[in-house]
């Protein structure tokens, strides 16, 4: 069954000062699929996802992001998160003196009032947060540690996930989120994945390891290099990538 | 208090249009009008005899009222004898927007083993011009706790010096000022550690927007003979706008050889990384940037011990990072 259209991106280009990094990507994700990018190092898939989330260290210079109809582009990064986009930060970043409590309760109830629902209760709020929690395995006494603060590479990765988890995004862009996980943190995380997938969402998700998408099997891959997408196949395109390297795409 | 020879004086007339919601439970609160405590138009004097503990925590709130001198100078004494303890906070505040100056002077004394914890809260108006000296003392194994919240005022000077008399004695000095449109806050602390085996440390941390100037000067000065003591000073500054200034002058003059000192100064703006963080989350800009001043205010807030005053206090500073007190001429009325 073919699901609706969500997001299309249209010949983006985008640099940082005169560097091109972007250099004319084309990609289409409708509801209910999942794609890996997979690329080497440098090829641009986190300047990518920064670019979909609105990091304005980037200038697109060409191109357009379609997502829901709306240019994706004009938005903001507040309005680009209610309108359903989630990235996973491939390094998350901390924040101290902030709580994740106070974070996630401001985002949540953000979210909410953008829909036209009332806020949450505390009550409310704390029940929903363990729930999410424990969906990551992680443990209550996070909530009120300081966003990332002294986390674990691991914990860190856990608590995008779990952010997500809270904010059930349309569109969620996991940025490496399988990097630094131990096998069961990575089991942990790719099932909170399955959990939250839907009809109706999406996930991009980019990894350099076929490991991740034995948990999360993609509907399509795609291989980034200098910019520019290279290659886009079913899922059997990660496992030869696992197998033969890049090269053999680069200069075939 | 009946000791202290103060009452709480509700049936005042300043209660009527003055709206503070402390007392919080176990606080007693004392009026100090012009300078001169209500009912005694003295200064403020205080003294704790050896042992004796306050239970209650004492709040003194100091205002500026309509038809009294613009210029007024005074001087309070707190001493607190030996082994004794109370907490207390010290509010100030302007009534309306005469150009008020104060010049007030606070001599704290500790005896040996006092414990004290000081709370000072500054609230007045932007025509408002307040100089506070505070000449502390500090006996053997005294713990004395000072937390200088300056909240809002035209021009704020807190001047501070303390002398480390006892060995074995703590002093926290922490310091949160917020800062803006022309408004002028300085504080400069002078810490003399005159005797072997104490500690002091000092944090101060000011958010500065508009066309606001604030300073900070400290200095820690340690006398040949006082070894193994340990003095930290460190001032740190959010500057929301371009025009902002802050001087920070932080020093040391260390005449011992074996001491752990430290002191530094950081200026900084919010951080992009984290604001784009948060946005990404769906919490828009204006909170995003809530959020960070409040966690850079966080490490003097914490300062602050007994819990409700805190969360009081986190409140306040919160609805003035967010400029709920530019709006309304009474606001130091409706503070707490
Ligand atoms: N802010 C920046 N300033 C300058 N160059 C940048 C900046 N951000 C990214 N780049 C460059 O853009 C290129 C693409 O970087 P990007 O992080 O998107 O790669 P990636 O595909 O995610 O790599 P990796 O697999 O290592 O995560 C790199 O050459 C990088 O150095
Ligand atoms: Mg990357």
């Amino acid at each position: 069954m073919e699901g609706n259209k969500m997001l299309t991106i249209k010949d983006l280009h985008a640099k940082v000062g005169d560097k091109e990094i972007l250099k004319g990507i084309n990609l289409n994700v409708k509801e209910g699929e999942i794609h890996a990018i997979m690329g080497p190092n440098g090829s641009g898939k986190s300047t990518l996802s920064s670019v979909l989330a609105g990091r304005d260290t980037f200038e697109v210079t060409e191109g357009e992001v379609i997502m829901d109809g709306k240019n994706l582009l004009e938005l903001t990064p507040e309005e680009r998160s209610w309108a359903g986009v989630f990235l996973g930060f491939q390094y998350p970043i901390e924040i101290p003196g902030v709580s994740n409590v106070n974070f996630m309760k401001s985002a949540v109830n953000e979210h909410r009032k953008q829909k036209g629902l009332e806020p949450l209760t505390s009550a409310q709020f704390l029940k929903l947060m363990r729930e999410k929690m424990a969906i990551v395995g992680m443990d209550s006494s996070f909530s009120s540690r300081g966003v990332n603060v002294g986390f674990s590479g691991g914990e860190k990765k856990r608590n995008e996930i779990f952010q997500m988890a809270m904010l059930e995004p349309r569109l969620a862009i996991l940025d490496e989120t399988d990097s630094g996980l131990d096998v069961d943190a990575l089991r942990i995380v790719a099932t909170g994945v399955n959990n939250l997938k839907r009809p109706d969402n999406a996930f991009i998700v980019i990894t350099h390891y076929q490991r991740l998408l034995d948990y999360i099997v993609p509907d399509v891959v795609h291989i980034l290099y200098k910019g520019r997408i290279i290659k886009t196949a079913g899922k059997e395109l990660a496992l030869e990538v696992e197998q033969r390297g890049y090269d053999w795409l680069i200069n075939g | 208090m009946g000791e202290l020879n103060y009452i709480y004086a509700p049936e005042s007339p300043l209660t009527e249009q003055f709206r503070c919601r402390v007392p919080m439970k176990g606080t007693r609160q004392l009026f100090v009008v012009n300078g001169g405590v209500q009912g005694t138009r003295t200064p403020l004097s205080i003294s704790l005899e050896k042992g004796q503990v306050m239970e209650e925590v004492l709040q003194v709130i100091s205002v500026r009222t309509e038809g009294s001198p613009l210029e007024i100078a005074y001087k309070n004494n707190l001493h607190f004898g030996e082994g004794s303890q109370a907490r207390i906070v010290l509010c100030s505040h302007t009534f309306t927007l005469d150009k008020f100056v104060t010049d007030e002077e606070v001599d704290i004394t500790l005896d040996d083993r006092a414990v004290v914890d000081v709370v000072v809260m500054q609230n007045e108006h932007n025509e408002a011009t307040h100089n506070t000296r505070f000449n502390i003392t500090a006996g053997a194994g005294s713990v004395l706790k000072i937390s200088f919240l300056t909240l809002h005022g035209g021009n704020i000077d807190n001047k501070v010096r303390v002398d480390i008399n006892g060995e074995g004695a703590n002093v926290d000095l922490s310091g949160l000022y917020l800062v803006d449109g022309k408004q002028m806050v300085s504080n400069s602390v002078e810490m003399n550690h005159n005797v072997p085996n104490c500690i002091s440390s000092q944090l101060y941390k000011g958010v500065l927007d508009n066309d606001a100037v604030a300073k900070f000067s400290g200095i820690i000065y340690v006398k040949q003979d006082a070894q193994k003591i340990e003095a930290y000073q460190a001032n740190h500054n959010l500057l929301l706008s371009e025009r902002a200034k802050i001087h920070t002058e932080p020093q040391l003059e260390i005449y011992a050889d074996d001491v752990k000192c430290s002191h530094g100064a950081t200026i900084g703006r919010l951080d992009e990384n984290e604001l784009f963080y948060l946005r990404s989350r769906g919490v828009p800009m204006k909170e995003a940037k809530i959020l960070q001043q409040m966690a850079f205010a966080y490490s003097v807030l914490e300062k602050i011990s007994n819990a409700e005053l805190r969360e009081r206090m986190e409140n306040l500073v919160e609805k003035r990072l967010r400029g709920e007190f530019s709006n309304c001429k009474d606001c130091s009325k409706n503070c707490c």
